[in-house]
């Protein structure tokens, strides 16, 4: 052991190291945009679920649960008619509501039990789980007031069930991302490839047009994503048994269109690297910031105000709640929430295909 | 004027990468069925020339036209064949998938055979090219870019790392295509292979310094080796 020969090679990595400003500022300046990421998203003040309180009770327990809640800083709940409730609900605007029935009173003191009726919309169970929480919170006081009371409560959900769990909430989101980033990171490395062993130069003197590289690409790395996609699908489906109600094509094609996007943002983003090793920094700039604000871990209407206003721009966004209304609501071409998820998702493949095409034609003329 | 006679016609053509001048107002014509050397030291512009033949590089000044089409232009490119001095091939492909690919993208795919038999790796066509030697691959890199038979073939340092013996064959077949009218433009530093050129032209600091047969250099120079008339004729220019 030569203390002389292991510094040449300490002493020559970061001589290497320091010609290289991209890795560098990676180095250093992407750790910090991702912990500041992290935090704001955590610690921003974002948003708690909202739910609604539908207080029928005649007899003085009712309003007093209601008003425990409205102070509560876990949900943000205000009341709402009978009536209006379930729309609510339906249409994502709440969490969940609560039901004091009209002898919610009369029964908390002569049977010694109360029995609230919870409704939750139940797509995310980190929002359902803060509304169960704050409402059994706000029993408590009660239950301290007239002592011994039993609580049973009702609960239903809209979507999903009791047996909805964590890996259903995910799985619908994981089967787009695993995708979606695997397809990413193979085409820039293979694009970047072709550049590096010469053979970019060669196509790029015969009569090949841009458009035909970048489509013959589009078409290769597609097969490879199709038959990945079908095997995480089937794999998420049949062996995780991952939760879904809505159509396997519905999914399918979806899965298909993130792939087909993956596969032309990694043609296009690996113009801006020169070497396999700078392709892959492009996973914590790109990759890393969608996980974190594509709904897929934290949900979107919790997030701070500005976050929530990224989110909205970024296509992973709408892949993944595309993904969740087909698997976990079991939606269909009419929704338009669906519409609108895969209409920014075709978008976006239309767009990186051009994105693609553009930049081959300047790097090269 | 364009004639079709001339494969190559280049009319002060000037590029610089940054400050440094890569191309300095050169011009020259070559004719179809001609043998072209482009001889000069590393750095000289050899490279760029042969890019700027087939609209890699852009010229700032200057015209390229190559078989009678005004560069750049896409189609005339199936008639143009390109030997880049990296072996530029897919490691993870066969010699024949190689060769074949880059037929198909030229338009031809019934070459194969006869381009691998001319280089001499028909026997070893099923062998992944990254267990191929780095003469093997040379070869190989070689029948790529004349597979599809064409009428302008550009070879940058087309035999480097391959055995003398092959050295001879590969230049009796150069001289075959040339018989058959195609023109060759070989850059290289190497003067046994300049001798064997129709015309040479000299090259250094991106100048075109002298051009003509090797008996017309040898004969400026006044000297009787080629690579005394190369040292010479730089020389002279450099100061």
């Amino acid at each position: 052991m030569s203390g002389r020969r292991v510094g040449a090679i300490t002493k020559r990595i970061l001589q290497q190291f320091r010609r290289d400003h991209r890795t560098l500022g990676l180095l250093f300046g992407a750790p910090l945009v991702i912990l500041a990421l992290l935090g704001y998203l955590l610690r921003g003040g974002g948003d708690v679920p909202k739910m609604g309180i539908v207080n029928l009770d005649g007899g003085p327990l009712g309003g007093i649960v209601a008003s425990t809640l409205e102070r509560s800083k876990t949900v943000s709940a205000s009341s709402v008619s009978a009536g209006d409730a379930d729309g609510r609900l339906r249409s994502g605007d709440i969490a969940g509501y609560l039901v004091l029935p009209s002898d919610f009173s009369a029964k908390a003191q002569q049977s010694r039990t109360i029995a609230p009726e919870i409704h939750l919309e139940g797509s995310q169970p980190g929002l359902s789980q803060s509304i169960l929480q704050a409402v059994s919170q706000s029993f408590i006081g009660l239950a301290g007031q007239a002592g011994g009371i039993q609580f049973t409560p009702r609960i239903t959900f809209l979507y999903g069930g009791p047996s909805f769990d964590t890996l259903d909430y995910f799985g619908a989101a994981f089967i787009g991302l695993v995708v979606f980033f695997l397809v990413f990171v193979i085409t820039a490395v293979a694009f970047l490839r072709e550049r590096g062993q010469g053979t970019l130069e060669r196509l790029m003197a015969s009569p090949l047009r841009r458009a035909e590289i970048v489509l013959g690409y589009m078409l290769g790395f597609t097969v490879l994503a199709l038959v990945q996609s079908a095997e995480v699908l089937a794999f998420s489906l049949l062996v995780l048994h991952v939760h879904n109600v809505g159509n396997v094509a519905l999914i399918f094609v979806l899965e298909a269109l993130m792939a087909i996007a993956a596969v032309n943002l990694g043609i296009f983003l690996s113009m801006f690297a020169r070497t396999e090793f700078q392709a892959v920094q492009f996973i914590p700039l790109v990759i890393v910031p969608q996980v974190l604000l594509a709904g897929i871990i934290f949900p979107i209407s919790t997030e701070p105000g500005p976050l929530q206003a990224l989110s909205r721009v970024l296509p992973l966004t709408y892949a993944v709640e595309g993904l969740r209304n087909i698997m976990i609501k079991g939606a269909d071409l009419t929704w338009s929430s669906l519409q609108l998820d895969l209409g920014v998702v075709l978008g976006f493949c239309v767009l990186v295909i051009l994105a693609g095409a553009t930049t081959l034609r300047r790097r090269v003329a | 004027m364009a004639t079709d006679s001339y494969a190559v016609e280049v009319e002060g053509v000037a590029k610089r990468f940054g400050k440094q001048p890569a191309l300095d107002g050169v011009s020259l014509r070559i004719r179809r069925g001609e043998v072209y050397g482009l001889l000069g030291p590393n750095g000289a512009g050899k490279t760029t020339l042969i890019r700027s033949l087939v609209g890699l590089v852009a010229p700032e000044q200057g015209t390229v036209t190559v078989l009678g089409r005004r560069m750049p232009q896409l189609a005339v490119l199936a008639r143009v064949g390109y030997m880049t001095q990296q072996a530029a091939l897919y490691p993870d492909l066969s010699a024949e998938e190689n060769v074949r690919f880059f037929g198909a993208i030229h338009g031809r795919e019934n070459g194969v055979r006869e381009a691998l038999e001319f280089v001499e790796l028909w026997d070893r066509r099923t062998s992944v090219v990254s267990t191929l030697s780095g003469g093997m691959r040379t070869r190989c890199s070689l029948a790529c870019a004349l597979v599809h038979k064409p009428d302008l073939l550009l070879l940058d340092e087309p035999t480097v790392g391959v055995d003398p013996q092959l050295r001879v064959q590969l230049w009796d077949g150069f001289r075959k295509m040339a018989a058959g009218g195609t023109a060759i433009v070989v850059s290289s530093h190497v003067m046994d292979e300049a001798e064997r050129c129709d015309r040479l032209g000299l090259i250094r600091f991106g100048k075109l310094l002298a051009e003509g047969t090797v008996a017309e250099i040898k004969s400026r120079a006044g000297v009787d080796r080629l690579e005394d008339a190369f040292l010479k004729l730089s020389g002279v220019s450099a100061s």
